[in-house]
């Protein structure tokens, strides 16, 4: 895409290496003494003691980690970061490899090295340089990373651009020693790229960018000048800054925002109970790093709001945007906002009290909603603060004009005057196929379960009537409970498989009985039915149920049981085949044109329609017309058409009782085994 | 999707056009008369579209804001007057503003360009915009692409052999490219003439408005469904990848999970999900292939079950969402949403593609339903990244002065009560000078020791002699030099009074 530049495929901060100066300048202190005022009230007796103030080392290592610390938590993968310490050699501390990308390897490296080296033991023959850890960098840059390898594995001619960064902190005689330092670096770069033509292992660098921090103590002026970025070489960006030692931090926190693309927020009136009383309590700030795009929708809008609420923080060079705490009404994760955008974020002062406050708050599971003040008046909800699972995100909601304004309600479209949907067994059916995670140790090399849970969706749904009024099995749950929520397993046991017949035997019993069948939905108003007909038609859907569900040879002794034990129409004359149903229905079409819209209704509900509840509903429908769900209450469906011809052929009543002779119970057993009764399908 | 109609409005466009021997009209009378046949076309097909207009010469206006009343944009068109030159990359900005005041950066829309095919002259002309573009820095940047997703089509009112035309006809192209999103480069067919112009302007408005339909799939149950607004493709980038995706016709659910647990994930778009009957095979089962289609009208569509319906009312009781797939390893929820007012609706909610679209709920290939897997195997949601954040590791960070200050004040506050906090006082001191090692902090420990002896002496009659004897031997620990190993750890003295 023509409009997708390089820089965004081919980011320089996939890959950047720290090279800090460990020669033993860096071991003298920075001069700016930390302040234990805290000692001093403590009582007149105290002895004031030498003042302790960190190193020119100490400040560098700890920018830097601070520097990794943000990265890391914002873009836990693909942002990688290396560390070299340079003295008479380099010095690495961790690799490219996802398992050294974290604080604690970085840490452990830096104690294992120790301070630099003292000064008093160097001798004049020791090479002390940053230059051995910068050649090492160039050598590390040319190292492929997980996300390179894969990408070149996977297409071999692809385009890979090697991009990267190298943060150095140094400290340079003059202006002149640092030219020199860059013009060493870029020689180097050459000579790698030269070297990397023909090596399998290595990549050539198409383009380093090369930050030089000079620091030096607060009390010393420095001799290097700032340098803004400009090309050394094509392959080559430099820029100089010289920071003070205790302001490296400071320096990389603005550094890193254009690096990685971030921006700041300050969240603005926090609540929080005073450490020394409790019973009030004080507004506080808390800043915030995370994506620069979070900001997008509320900056590029409104340009007077954007202006009010764009700020620069004391000492600082960057821009932070005040955004109001808003203290939550309710628990917000109730309801799906409508989000644009959503990105890690990590406070700026991580063990400061108010960040701490902040962040327990969130991770204990509370989210915070974020207010944008508007020049017209009134403020808007613009973000909000959540943690999942110990991460802590800010995601931006929708603030402008949705498209979707006043849409129609689903009740005004298609389906929507139905009201007698299966609501109640669909939400069960819902939490029968609630998704879980696999926990993630047991997740290595598993294929995709999505095509298992969609096909294990399809079994449940074989035979699945929409409407209450279309069916009558699944209103009669107190006579086959527990057999459909059995049948649509995938296996089930034997001890389920006699639950099952054992749900038909009763079927049986009652029929023989002649106990009618009380419709648990129903209650009162199926009345109207008559036993024998109510009866035939649960047989019929039962059977249905039972064809459509014949997952497992068990599943098919279930099916048999079905089969041996209820006698259906199995006279010659009952198998209609689909087409001579539609033959005749053209005929009856020409009629009654009514008849053929209604077939369209018997064959709306679910694959293998199901014999609508047409035959029981008609009384019904006599009986009570204001019923909405009787949509087939004065309509004939496939099934009418198939019944009443079925009338019109004479049919032997049962033998048992025609007279008073003994009937053989199954005569059909042997024949009906291997077919249903009701050969329906059209294959 | 709403449209901007963006209308040069400079001299050039009152160039007459010849149409017969003694007829001469202009060609902004022409681009008036396009642009109400697309509005007569939309008021027909889509009614619900959201249009605004705006003209711009060297300047940019805002005629009429985003609207469904397509009548007022007609009547705004009559009172155009007539400006000086094209710029055409100020209108650009123009539209940018406009649409994201409106919209927001997430809302796709469509810009309509029209013009004469005559892309301006000296500064502010388009090729003078692309000869600086890559000169541009933040305070200045160029307006394509869009700020939020844009497809722009450019309508050039003029003859296809015009000499201007044939100029700017890259640059026009140029332009459309830049912006995304597949847009066009339409100019009359067979000569300019009002009958070209507006078979023109209807063609792009059935190309704008296609209608999204495909089918909602849960196991063996379906619906017909449209999308709207209609989905547009999505390209995602990531490192080192560029990838577009386009929305698949079948959504098929996988299962479902609890409002709750899904959080309020980054959507790249939403859409409601309407049910469609227009083929006549709502829910008619696939294995029985009857073509009734004929007697579609006498149905009536409201009384006809329809998955869709069933799905909302089920997931608005139980409060969940169904996963679908959109596409090939792509996912979105649906939902049941309602607007401010009581209507309630099925809302489908695209994530970015991906199945690690959702930190928190996991890899979405590897969720399962509980009776698939063994009980072992079974998470829960939200899924736990591997590694800590550094906000919840009480990590250490000493880059301001109060960082290290309220650390040592912490191992005092302990050291006062001992013995009962020696397990704090030695966790905490093992902590700072773990801490210490690694940054190169050694002045501190030596500095540690000093304030502990110090302390010893200023220890009040009523401290516990266990506390003396505590710190002397924290600070004689703290000065050894041997003991700079990241793993040596500080354990507490064996006194009488703590050794039971």
């Amino acid at each position: 895409m023509a409009f997708i530049s390089n820089s965004k495929i081919f980011p320089a901060n996939h890959k950047t290496i720290f090279v800090l100066d460990h020669t033993p300048y860096f071991g003298i202190s920075c001069e700016s003494p930390i302040e234990f005022e805290f000692l001093k009230s403590r009582a007149p007796g105290f002895i004031p003691f030498n003042p302790i103030s960190k190193s020119l080392w100490t400040c560098s290592v700890e920018s830097a980690i601070e520097y990794c610390r943000i990265v890391w938590d914002l873009f836990p993968q693909g942002k990688l970061i290396r560390f070299f310490a340079s003295d008479t050699v380099a010095h690495i501390m961790n690799t490219w490899s996802p398992s050294q990308q974290n604080l604690n390897h970085v840490m452990n490296g830096m104690s294992l090295m120790g301070v630099p080296p003292p000064i008093r033991q160097t001798q004049q023959s020791k090479d002390y340089s940053v230059v051995h850890g910068l050649r090492a960098a160039i050598e590390a840059l040319g190292e492929c990373t997980d996300l390179q390898f894969e990408k070149r594995k996977a297409d071999v001619n692809a385009k890979l651009i090697n991009k990267c960064r190298i943060i150095c902190i140094t400290s340079a005689r003059d202006n002149d020693s640092m030219k020199r330092l860059q013009e060493i670096f870029n020689n180097c770069l050459h000579a790698h790229n030269k070297a990397a033509l023909n090596s399998d292992t290595y990549l050539p660098i198409d383009h380093c960018h090369l930050v030089i921090i000079h620091t030096f103590p607060v009390n010393i002026e420095s001799q290097v000048t700032q340098q803004p970025a400009r090309n050394i070489s094509s392959l080559l960006t430099t820029e100089v800054y010289p920071i003070k030692a205790p302001q490296i931090s400071n320096k990389l926190s603005s550094l890193i925002l254009q690096h990685y693309e971030l921006a700041s927020t300050t969240v603005t009136g926090i609540p929080m109970k005073e450490e020394q009383n409790a019973s009030s309590s004080a507004n506080y700030d808390v800043e915030i790093f995370h994506s620069k795009e979070a900001h997008t929708a509320i900056l590029k809008g409104n340009t007077a709001d954007s202006l009010a609420i764009r700020t620069v923080k004391e000492g600082l060079e960057y821009e932070t945007v005040t955004l109001k705490w808003c203290t939550p009404r309710g628990c917000a994760s109730s309801e799906l906002q409508n989000c644009t955008s959503m990105y890690r974020i990590t406070p700026v002062e991580v063990n400061s009290r108010p960040s701490l406050c902040l962040i327990n708050f969130l991770l204990n599971g509370r989210s915070v909603m974020l207010e944008m003040p508007r020049k017209a008046g009134g403020k808007i909800t613009s973000h909000l603060l959540a943690s999942h699972g110990g991460e802590i995100f800010i995601h931006t909601l929708c603030t402008a004009r949705s498209v979707l304004e006043d849409p129609p309600s689903i009740s005004e479209g298609c389906g929507g005057r139905v009201t007698d949907y299966r609501i109640t067994d669909f939400g069960l059916l819902i939490q029968q196929n609630r998704l879980l995670p696999i926990k993630s140790n047991y997740v290595g090399g598993l294929p995709s379960s999505i095509p298992k849970v969609k096909a294990r969706l399809g079994r449940h749904t074989k035979y699945w009537p929409l409407t209450i009024s279309s069916t009558l099995i699944f209103n009669l749950k107190n006579y086959i409970d527990p057999l459909p929520s059995i049948i649509t397993k995938e296996k089930i046991t034997d001890e389920e498989m006699v639950q099952c017949k054992q749900v038909i035997y009763n079927l049986i019993a009652l029929e023989s009985k002649h106990e009618p069948l009380h419709l648990a939905n129903m209650g009162q108003r199926s009345k109207g039915q008559k036993r024998e007909e109510q009866y035939k038609i649960m047989w019929n859907e039962l059977e249905t149920l039972l064809k459509n569900n014949c997952h497992s040879e068990t599943h098919k002794m279930v099916y048999n049981c079905l089969i041996e034990c209820h006698k259906f129409n199995s006279d010659e004359s009952d198998k209609v085949e689909l087409d001579q149903a539609l033959r005749e229905l053209d005929q009856m079409a020409k009629s009654d044109s009514d008849v053929r819209a209604s077939v369209i209704r018997a064959t709306t509900d679910s694959p293998m329609s199901p014999p609508p509840l047409a035959s029981i509903a008609s009384p019904m429908a006599r009986n009570n017309q204001n019923r909405a769900g009787g949509i087939y209450a004065t309509k004939r469906s496939l099934y009418d058409i198939f019944m009443a011809q079925d009338k019109s052929k004479t049919r032997l009543d049962f033998a048992g009782r025609t007279g008073d002779n003994v009937a053989k119970l199954y005569p059909n057993l042997k024949i009906e085994n291997d077919r249903g009764p009701r050969e329906m399908e059209t294959e | 999707m709403p449209t901007v109609l963006l209308l040069d409005v400079s001299l050039s466009m009152v160039r007459p056009v010849q149409i017969s021997e003694n007829v001469e009209i202009s060609r902004k009378y022409l681009a008036i008369q396009g642009i109400n046949a697309f509005l007569d076309c939309l008021s027909v097909h889509s009614r619900l579209e959201f249009i605004a207009l705006a003209a711009f010469s060297s300047l940019y206006e805002e005629r009429c804001a985003f609207t469904r009343d397509y009548n007022a944009i007609k009547l705004e068109l009559q009172k155009l007057e007539d400006h000086d030159k094209t710029a055409i990359e100020s209108a650009l900005h123009g539209v940018n503003q406009l649409v994201l005041g409106e919209w927001g950066n997430n809302s796709a829309c469509q810009i309509v360009l029209i013009t004469d095919g005559n892309a301006g002259i000296g500064p502010m002309s388009l090729s003078e915009s692309f000869s600086t573009l890559n000169h541009r820095n933040v305070s200045n940047p160029f307006p394509l692409p869009f700020s939020f997703p844009a497809k722009l089509h450019v309508v050039c009112i003029a003859p296809p052999d015009d000499p201007n035309l044939m100029k700017s006809k890259p640059l026009y192209q140029r332009l459309v490219d830049m912006a995304g999103y597949n847009g066009s480069l339409l100019i009359p067919e067979g000569g300019l003439s009002e009958a070209s112009v507006v078979t023109m302007f209807q063609k792009l408005a059935e190309e704008m408005y296609t209608s999204f339909r495909g089918t909602l799939k849960c196991g063996n149950l379906e619906s017909r469904i449209m999308l709207s607004p209609a989905p547009i493709p999505y390209i995602k980038v990531t490192d080192f990848d560029s990838q577009t995706y386009v929305l698949s016709e079948l959504i098929e659910v996988c299962g479902f999970i609890p409002i709750s647990d899904v959080g309020s994930p980054m959507a790249i778009s939403r859409h409601l999900i309407l049910p469609t009957n227009n083929l006549g095979k709502e829910n008619v089962p696939l294995s029985m292939e009857i073509d009734l289609t004929s007697d579609d009208d006498t149905t009536e569509d409201g009384k006809n079950p329809s998955f869709c319906v069933l799905l909302h009312g089920a997931l608005k009781v139980e409060n969940m969402s169904a996963l679908v797939t959109v596409g090939d390893n792509w996912f979105g929820f649906i939902y049941s949403w309602a607007d401010s007012k009581k209507k309630s609706n099925l809302m489908l909610t695209v994530l970015t593609p991906g199945s690690d679209a959702i930190p928190w709920l996991g890899d979405l290939c590897h969720l399962d339903s509980t009776d698939n897997l063994p009980p072992d195997q079974i998470g829960s949601f939200p899924v736990r990244p591997s590694e800590k954040r550094s906000y919840s590791q009480n990590g250490v960070v000493w880059i301001r002065q109060s960082g290290l200050q309220s650390d040592i004040q912490k191992i005092l506050r302990h050291a006062r009560k001992l013995p009962e906090k020696t397990q704090q006082f030695y966790k905490e001191l093992n902590r700072l000078r773990k801490a210490a090692i690694s940054l190169g902090f050694l002045d501190l420990l030596n500095g540690l020791a000093y304030i502990f002896e110090q302390e010893c002496t200023q220890l009040p009659g009523s401290a516990h002699p266990d506390c003396a004897l505590q710190l002397t031997h924290a600070a004689e620990v703290l000065r050894k030099t041997q003991n700079k190993d990241i793993k040596f750890v500080i354990l507490p003295l064996h006194t009488n009074y703590n050794s039971s």
